[in-house]
């Protein structure tokens, strides 16, 4: 028997590069404004799921969640830290609803805090220089960077589907409108394709504006039963599905830090994370055309495109058209990133998943301030994150 | 110790040989289902396969282009490269849907094309005093009939 979950507070630091605060206080005030969303304070929480950074803190051990409890509140409850590269979020929220759905406890914090080194993504000390690691052997037999994988798999839906430059930019200009009116977005400025396409190119057909750069943010929830969320008083957001899930064998997907792919007929692409929206879908009874809000990780123009398409919310190759005729706007069919998506954010990795289910709890409260997508009672967030880890979660009002 | 300081050798021993005069990439072929891995793996990966085990084998050599980019930005450190420029990465299918990225050579960064016939090759990456030359795998134009 499981109990439903409800989402009692949300909270995220503003996106952008704070080299005056660490990881840690990023931590603390994501964590100190869902507390106060909802109307809750350390006492009451009864557990805490970190999505651990490898980049900074941690203690070196990625015990985030100890290092949050042993500097705010030394009260004996459960820390849990876990990994999942950039869907780590996911597997964090997860975990928690987990912890809230079997009964083991009414209240529970899931916390995502990233500071992220500048550039490219190093690759991490600690494994062997041979063949036996990818990440050692795309770097130095080829030079692959992680845009280089995207960039092939959109020079390939061009080659498809006829997919023009003007529409992958219009995907870039479609995110920074939607982040104008998003405070805590860290790129608010309106662009317009010629400005995209006039951008440095990265990895063709990829410019510098169509590829997601890496920011600093923290995002907290709290989850917790409907006894606390009555409590609350306010718009009750429920966990009608969640769910995370690895790839599959025969995925074409171009798999970072990977140098091969084994291809086989009638298996998803990206299936990680097609898997992880089939099984919350599955859970919340919900299809695809019942989804008012989307909250996708776009770490390129390419995503926005293909994962909607890949989610069956609409034919393959369809999604130029549904942008280029404002479709995926907020207010349109299905209103995708109303945040401005990673494109406007810069990717926080292990935080970003946890922000993406603040911003659902928002748009279906009503209190999207400057992006609110009007009557939306039904969200969904995916991510992807290394390792082949996929997760999704839908809320609902 | 000078015919040493002249060697060439691959950029990651277990990559590729010279067999005859033709450059191989060197995979695993699994015992159980028969699909090839690259570069060499620990295990069959197919969660069908009941037999898991592998043994090295020599991949198809030559393919078609399934798509491509062109790095415009130079990689961070662990990449070397001697007199970089933009240069093309390929993801090219070998067949039986085994599909290998690498870097293209032999053909201008305009006239890359989604499915022309592709053929391996080794290219020097760079020279270092101490080290030698490092060789590293690349794809080039082939001609398509009786390609094999």
């Amino acid at each position: 028997m499981t109990r439903s979950v409800y989402v009692l507070g949300a909270g995220a630091h503003p996106w952008g590069k704070w080299p005056d605060k660490p990881q840690l206080q990023l931590a603390h005030e994501a964590m100190n404004l869902a507390l106060e969303d909802a109307s809750l304070a350390w006492p009451e929480i009864q557990g805490l799921v970190a999505a651990s950074s490898r980049f900074e803190g941690g203690m070196g051990w990625g015990l985030h969640a100890n290092e949050v409890v042993q500097s705010v509140a030394e009260q004996g409850i459960p820390c849990i830290n876990v990994g999942g590269a950039c869907a780590a979020g996911a597997v964090a929220f997860q975990t928690a609803y987990a912890l809230i759905a079997s009964g083991q406890h009414d209240v529970v914090a899931v916390l995502g805090a990233e500071r992220m080194p500048k550039g490219f993504i190093p690759r991490p000390p600690g494994s062997p220089d041979d063949i036996s690691d990818s990440d050692y052997l795309r770097w130095v037999a080829m030079g692959a960077t992680n845009p280089a994988y995207w960039a092939i798999e959109a020079n390939r839906r061009k080659f498809d589907f006829g997919t023009s430059d003007e529409t992958l930019a219009r995907a870039a200009v479609m995110m920074r409108k939607n982040a104008s009116g998003n405070r805590l977005a860290r790129f608010r400025a309106a662009t317009s394709i010629e400005e995209v396409l006039a951008s440095p190119m990265v990895a063709d057909p990829l410019h510098l504006l169509e590829i997601c750069p890496v920011s600093d943010g923290a995002a907290a929830v709290i989850l917790g039963t409907q006894e606390y969320t009555r409590k609350t008083g306010r718009k009750q957001v429920e966990v009608a599905g969640c769910a995370i899930a690895t790839g599959d064998f025969g995925d074409p997907a171009r798999r970072i830090p990977t140098v091969s792919t084994n291809v086989l007929p009638n298996v998803s692409h990206t299936s990680e994370v097609v898997n992880a929206v089939n099984r919350a879908c599955e859970m919340a009874g919900i299809g695809p055309e019942d989804v008012d809000v989307l909250e996708m990780a776009d770490n390129t123009v390419w995503h926005l495109l293909s994962w909607p398409e890949l989610f069956g919310f609409y034919e393959p190759g369809q999604g130029d058209w549904m942008l280029d005729n404002g479709k995926l706007e907020i207010g349109g069919q299905l209103s995708v990133n109303p945040s401005g998506g990673f494109l406007s954010f810069g990717e926080a990795t292990t935080a970003q998943a946890v922000l993406q289910i603040c911003e659902l709890t928002w748009q279906l409260r009503g209190e999207a301030e400057g992006h609110q997508v009007p009557n939306a009672t039904i969200g969904m967030s995916a991510v992807l994150g290394l390792g082949a880890n996929g997760g999704s979660v839908i809320l609902k009002t | 110790m000078m015919a040493q300081q002249h060697a060439s050798t691959p950029i990651v021993e277990g990559l590729f040989e010279i067999v005859a005069g033709t450059p191989k990439l060197i995979g695993s072929q699994c015992h159980g289902c028969n699909t090839i891995y690259f570069p060499q793996a620990l295990s069959c990966r197919n969660p069908k396969c009941r037999d898991k085990s592998v043994e090295q084998t020599f991949l198809p050599h030559c393919g078609t282009l399934y798509s491509y980019t062109v790095q415009r930005y130079q990689p961070p450190p662990l990449f070397r490269m001697d007199h970089w420029s933009p240069y093309a990465l390929g993801l090219v299918d070998l067949g039986d849907g085994l599909q290998v990225m690498g870097m293209l050579t032999g053909i201008k960064l305009d006239e890359i094309a989604i499915g022309m016939a592709l053929k391996l090759v080794v290219e020097p990456l760079y020279s270092d005093a101490e080290i030698g030359e490092k060789l590293t795998y690349k794809f080039a134009p082939a001609e398509r009939a009786g390609a094999a």
